[in-house]
């Protein structure tokens, strides 16, 4: 199984002021090809850092980080942003859709950015928007979405561009009850029927249920990793 | 979906994700377009006060230019002409002994040629004019009246009677002002008195046949008969004071005076320039003035575009936080608010330049400025004002500020570009 994800002695140290703050103290962890797994713990524990670390938003103070084989440590902000472009889709907690875009130029948008032609990104926009169940809602903009409809289109975004790994952060801590298994379920559908790798941080039970790895984290540290090893073949 | 990584349109990373300066403009156009009509407000307080900055600016160009011309006008148009020629010495004393002869040879195939498109020949001393109550220092002025119209605009400022008919032509002209100081009026006689040719006091009766307009200080000091019989009184015989001229369009004045000096080396050429100081300084300084009012208005201007960018920007840091974290380069977030700002002063710019039109459209056939009479004729102006936008100057003055509003706003797009991708993940 190839690593999508790994990290080897990874620490992040917050500084506030003289006071010194460990967010992460010595991780090591894979995500595999294929993985849908969680990671989970109280708050302050560093799931977010740690995906944050992983997703190239931010640089560990020491360990080291591979992202499909490309070592993030010496990348500069160009390099890590084009690395962010092509290998990562990302969810973020609130919906963090462009809001004066359409939910179809939302997804165009990182097409855009890779330079696919018109044609070829329309069809694409359309064709993940379809997967996460947005057909017909393709020309509304976000303030005429639901919060689900949002995160949807958040995630078809991080889906257009055929990442080599979704991060999700806290995908559905602003969604009611159905929307938030809804968005479970698409997601959990896209691993087994695409093979796409996700790694979700969450406090949700439900979420946490869905994943078949279970990462969890305490004080910096991971303290269990159940479900390793057993991904959906990608 | 096929399950490969990476998208089959994905390109290599030299110079941008793929992206083109001309495709990233066209990305982001329509997104900075989008963002300013977030927030109607703030955008419309900017617009405004670029506008407002714009329509400032042109308004001083275009009023410190018509006044400039203005001033120019009611100096060079009074007597001045665009050139003078006087006997050396003649400017520092101006008696019947510093005099020319008529132009001839050399100075009169210039004066007749290409370059100069008028001339008018004058005898110009100090004299003393006496009616039956009262007596005034005038200047008298010998004209030849066909080529006087041309250099000047007095002969057709006679409000009552007539202005000169020929250069034989014995009647008098004086400023309606001082006929009602010497207590005359029209048709009645004065005696005009100057130093004649041969050191004696030479004197001569006048009948007043026309009354002029003009200034108050022109209207005092000036009076104007026949060159002949002011010649004859002066006994000079055909000799001259001074030779007004007129350059012809398209010459530069110093040109035709170079070409003067060349033909006459013995006289003294001047261009308007040093005859009339006041008008020419009006006229250089009316640039320094603009370009200060430009300076203090556009760091007004500055001031306020970057105080509601920077605003803006920081209540956005998420958002560029998030364009970063899906892929955006720091350097297409500062793209993308130089855009933001490209387009809202230009808007701003057209509006200025709007409003300038629509200002000036009630003011088609000048500005009446005898309400200021007198503070405009201490300034070197007076009469009617004509403001003119020229559109060298519009476009040249709005991409100035264009410009260099759009450089002001370099700073906050580099904040902008400084937003952590790490602020996506927060919430708040």
């Amino acid at each position: 199984m190839s690593v999508i994800i790994g990290c080897r002695g990874v620490e992040k140290i917050y500084r506030q002021g003289a006071v010194e703050v460990p967010a992460l103290r010595g991780v090591d962890l894979d995500i595999v090809a294929g993985d849908f797994a969680t990671l989970s713990g109280p708050s302050g524990s560093g799931k977010t850092t740690l995906l944050s670390l992983m997703g190239g938003l931010d640089r560990p103070t020491a360990g080291e980080i591979t992202v499909d084989g490309h070592a993030l440590s010496g990348m500069d902000n160009d390099r890590l942003a084009d690395l962010r472009l092509r290998k990562i889709g990302f969810v973020f907690q609130t919906y963090s859709l462009v809001p004066v875009l359409s939910a179809i130029e939302n997804v165009e948008f990182i097409l855009r950015l890779l330079g696919a032609p018109r044609g070829e990104r329309e069809a694409r926009a359309r064709e993940v928007l379809a997967q996460v169940g947005l057909a017909g809602l393709e020309a509304r903009r976000p303030s005429r979405l639901s919060g689900g409809q949002q995160q949807r289109v958040a995630v078809a975004r991080a889906l257009a561009t055929r990442p080599a790994i979704v991060l999700a952060d806290e995908p559905t801590a602003n969604l009611d009850s159905a929307n938030a298994e809804d968005l479970i379920a698409l997601m959990a559908d896209l691993n087994r029927a695409s093979g796409v790798t996700f790694l979700i941080a969450t406090h949700d039970a439900r979420v946490i249920a869905h994943s078949r790895r279970r990462i969890e984290m305490v004080d910096g540290r991971i303290t269990a990793d159940e479900g390793q090893g057993a991904p959906v073949a990608a | 979906m096929s399950p490969e990584r990476g998208h089959p349109a994905r390109r290599p990373a030299a110079g941008g994700p793929g992206l083109r300066p001309v495709a990233a403009i066209s990305l982001l156009g329509p997104i900075a377009w989008r963002n300013l009509w977030r927030n109607p407000r703030r955008t419309g307080i900017t617009l405004a006060v670029v506008a407002i900055g714009v329509w400032s600016i042109l308004t001083f160009d275009v009023m410190l230019k018509a006044w400039a011309v203005n001033s120019r006008q009611e100096a060079l148009r009074l007597l001045t002409g665009e050139g003078q020629i006087h006997a050396a010495g003649y400017l520092d004393d101006p008696g019947v002994g510093h005099r020319t002869p008529a132009p001839a040879g050399d100075l009169l195939a210039v004066l007749d040629g290409p370059m100069v498109s008028a001339w008018a020949p004058r005898v110009r001393v100090p004299a003393i004019i006496r009616s039956e109550y009262r007596t005034r220092p005038v200047t008298l002025l010998g004209v030849s009246p066909t080529a006087e119209h041309a250099v000047s605009d007095l002969p057709s400022q006679i409000l009552a009677g007539r202005y000169l008919v020929s250069p034989a032509d014995s009647g008098v002209v004086i400023g309606a002002d001082l006929a009602v100081r010497l207590k005359t009026r029209l048709g009645k006689r004065v005696i005009v008195m100057a130093q004649g040719a041969d050191g004696r006091l030479a004197e001569r009766g006048f009948v007043i046949v026309g009354l002029f307009g003009n200034t108050r200080g022109a209207q005092d000091e000036f009076v104007f008969t026949g060159l002949r019989p002011a010649q004859a009184m002066l006994g000079v015989g055909g000799d001259l004071s001074e030779t007004s001229l007129d350059v012809a369009p398209k010459v530069k004045p110093d040109v035709a005076v170079a070409a003067l000096r060349r033909a006459a080396p013995g006289l003294d050429v001047q261009p308007w320039t040093a005859l009339s100081p006041l008008a020419y300084t009006m006229e250089t300084i009316s640039g320094a003035y603009i370009g200060v009012w430009l300076a203090v208005v556009f760091v007004l201007m500055a001031i306020g575009i970057v105080n509601t960018q920077l605003m803006a920007v920081f209540e956005r840091t998420r958002e560029f936080g998030l364009l970063q974290a899906l892929g955006l380069r720091p350097g297409m977030i500062v793209l993308l608010v130089m855009l933001e700002s490209t387009l809202l002063i230009g808007l701003g710019v057209v509006a200025g330049v709007v409003l300038m039109v629509a200002t000036l459209a009630p003011f088609a056939g000048g500005i009446d400025m005898s309400a200021f009479a007198a503070a405009a004729e201490l300034a070197g102006g007076g009469g009617r004002l004509y403001p003119v936008l020229a559109p060298v100057d519009a476009v040249t003055l709005s991409l100035i500020v264009w410009v260099l509003g759009v450089a002001a706003t370099l700073w906050p797009a580099r904040t902008a570009a400084r937003a952590a991708p790490v602020v996506a993940l927060n919430t708040l």
